[in-house]
């Protein structure tokens, strides 16, 4: 009699623990999915990123902002130098 | 006398009925026994399906489709993420009886129409079926805009997320990178060629769902998604720009049809730059017409003056003259076979290597006659023509050179200078690589890290001298065909090439192809470099050299600039002790 009391609480504490662990097993998984949301979201960002990246580093807007902000030009055939080695 | 039965006696079936009693259990027993085995071992696979089914969902996982770079990483194509916006005509509602939620209602409503730019009449149309729960409203539209509509938290407004393929570089690059259907497989260029590369493998992954197939577990991972690899090209971004510009200005002042341009590494063998004009926009949908295919490998035309080099390198070669072998062009058109040959102006007696520099049609075909056919069109095969170049690229052809049993005399005279038979300007390009590497024809490639090939000899280094100085004088202002072709500060030498289009069996009046082919620094030579003008208006000029030589200097000149190449042609006269000098003459 004693010995199925005892059997009937473990079943009780394993039928707890199962469900508990359950639990924090789909919560864990929600967790994962979210981060593997982000990750996703964030190689998004990485793409738009490196587009806009690409696009700012252009030749001709590097050339603009040299020739605009930097008052930066193409010396004349006059102010070139040569230097011989 | 009626016996009465005892209650042990009354409820004693007799032996019959109880065997019967006792087969009924049985058989039903054998029944269930009959039908577990059925469902256990006929019936398995589709029972664990129908329950997998219910707890179960199978989902695709699909990789990054990789990137396109240029050979210093620019970007040239990219899987980017868009939305569609979807509406549920149920769910949405933008009316109410309180004025104050009227009106906050109908500014959502005039917000949303906006983001989506549409009208509000548009949008209404939209939603008036309520019936339909799932209305796209707008497709393709950047992260920024849905995360602005989604921020409104509009009941039954909702997004997909696809990834569709970007090119920030649009036109100049199009025919080289293709682009991709909707399905997101590559249907021309490199998106085609690397298709398999690019599009790495799809996964697989089982989720555990509830009953409001909601995922609440994972199951199991099938297989992990592989991205697919990023390209890189050995397109130089800068010196494909460059040469785009280029050429489409020469096209438009020239009214031509189109253009292309070639640009080798005469070193590696390198495609640098390879573009046409008009082309296309990768992004846009209207993908389709003539002007989508990479006119530099899948068109051919006859290649012209740009043969004569190669001719004479034959003759050369198999020794029959020497650069000072004086040839008669006479003073008017040659006949020979029964038809003419003419220059553009008579030349009278000139000297093999002014052939090249006057571009004298009589004096290739005069040469020419002292080679063999045989070894007039070896010489042919072993620069490249009638070979495809090996890059591999969608829809490259190989042109055609006839076999020369077949060619009578006329057409091994007219092969000389480049009639009668056909190239793709990478040929050419490809071909004039022996000039650069001392008679070696460099194997070509557009894609970064493909196996070295080895180059092969086709002319003796000695040949390869004499063929490039005479392709120098091309250059000159004292008579060359292409004196725009020059870059300051730089040696270069070329080859113009003017012919007429061959239409429907028959050439043509007053349509020309104008190419140059073109090398440089002439010291070290660095780069090649092939246009082609197809069908300028012949008022303006339609020689290889007044369309082309142009393109080739701007291009050639920031090539050099770029690529830090030394300068082999300033005018340094007197200037030897001097470490530092004024490039201008005038100030030295």
């Amino acid at each position: 009699m004693k010995l199925n009391l005892i059997l009937f609480v473990v079943l009780i504490v394993c039928a707890l623990t199962t469900v508990n662990f359950k639990h924090l097993s789909r919560n864990s998984f929600a967790e994962l999915d979210g981060e593997n949301k982000n990750t996703l979201d964030l190689k998004d960002q990485q793409t738009m990123l490196r587009i806009e990246e690409s696009s700012e580093s252009r030749i001709e807007i590097i050339e603009k902002i040299a020739k605009h902000k930097i008052n930066m030009y193409i010396p004349s055939k006059k102010e070139k130098k040569v230097i011989i080695r | 006398m009626i016996k009465i039965k005892s209650r042990k006696e009354y409820f004693e079936l007799s032996t019959a009925r109880r065997r019967i009693v006792l087969i009924f259990m049985l058989g039903m027993f054998v029944i269930l026994f009959a039908q577990a085995v059925k469902l256990a071992a006929f019936e398995k696979d589709k029972l664990q399906k129908e329950s997998r089914q219910r707890q179960h969902r199978t989902l695709d996982l699909f990789p990054y489709r990789g990137k396109i770079l240029d050979r210093n990483g620019s970007l040239l194509a990219e899987s980017t993420p868009v939305y569609s916006i979807m509406a549920d005509a149920a769910l949405v509602n933008f009316k109410d009886i309180d004025p104050i939620v009227q009106a906050k209602l109908s500014k959502q409503k005039k917000q949303l129409a906006n983001l989506l730019k549409l009208s509000i009449k548009n949008l209404n149309k939209n939603l008036k079926d309520r019936n339909k729960r799932s209305v796209p409203l707008r497709r393709n539209i950047a992260p920024d805009i849905k995360m602005k509509i989604m921020a409104l938290k509009i009941p039954g407004i909702s997004s997909n997320k696809v990834y569709k393929r970007f090119y920030p570089e649009n036109g100049p690059v199009a025919h080289v990178v293709g682009f991709t259907g909707s399905d997101g497989v590559g249907q021309e260029g490199i998106e085609m060629l690397m298709n398999k590369n690019l599009a790495g493998e799809k996964g697989r992954i089982i989720n555990r769902i509830d009953k409001n197939r909601r995922v609440v577990g994972e199951v199991q991972q099938i297989k992990l998604p592989k991205d697919g690899k990023d390209i890189r090209l050995t397109i130089d971004l800068r010196l494909q720009n460059e040469a785009y510009n280029a050429l489409r200005k020469a096209v438009e002042k020239h009214e031509a049809i189109s253009g292309s341009v070639v640009l080798l590494d005469a070193k590696t063998g390198e495609v640098l730059a390879m573009t046409n004009y008009p082309s296309f926009n990768p992004n846009g949908y209207n993908k389709v017409g003539d002007f989508i295919k990479n006119r530099a490998v899948t068109d051919v035309f006859e290649p012209g003056s740009t043969m004569k080099p190669i001719s004479l390198a034959a003759a050369l070669e198999r020794k029959v003259v020497t650069i000072d072998t004086l040839i008669d062009t006479g003073k008017g058109p040659y006949r020979y076979e029964g038809k003419d040959i003419r220059d553009t102006h008579p030349h009278g007696k000139i000297a093999v290597k002014e052939v090249i520099k006057v571009s004298s049609n009589i004096g290739s075909a005069k040469i020419s006659e002292k080679v063999s056919s045989n070894n007039l069109a070896a010489m042919y095969r072993k620069f490249g023509y009638g070979i495809k170049t090996g890059i591999n690229f969608p829809g490259e052809v190989s042109g055609s050179v006839r076999k020369h049993t077949k060619w009578k005399k006329i057409d091994h005279s007219r092969a000389s200078y480049g009639y009668g038979m056909n190239s793709t300007l990478i040929q050419t390009a490809q071909a004039y690589t022996v000039f650069a590497n001392e008679g070696k024809l460099k194997p070509i490639s557009l894609i970064k890290g493909d196996d070295p090939k080895i180059s092969k000899r086709v002319l003796s280094p000695k040949t390869t001298k004499d063929i490039l100085l005479m392709l120098e004088s091309v250059t000159d202002d004292d008579g060359g065909t292409a004196p725009k072709a020059k870059v300051y500060g730089y040696r270069v030498a070329g080859k113009t090439g003017t012919t007429k289009k061959y239409i429907d069996g028959e050439y043509v009046k007053n349509k020309y192809i104008g190419t140059f082919v073109g090398l440089g620094p002439v010291s070290n030579p660095r780069f090649v470099m092939a246009i082609m003008i197809d069908e300028p208006l012949a008022e303006k000029g339609y020689s290889g050299g007044r369309l082309a030589g142009p393109v080739f200097s701007r291009v050639m000149s920031k090539a050099f600039e770029w690529y830090s190449i030394d300068a082999d042609g300033l005018e340094l006269e007197g200037v030897k002790d001097k470490k530092e000098v004024y490039a201008n003459k005038t100030k030295l």
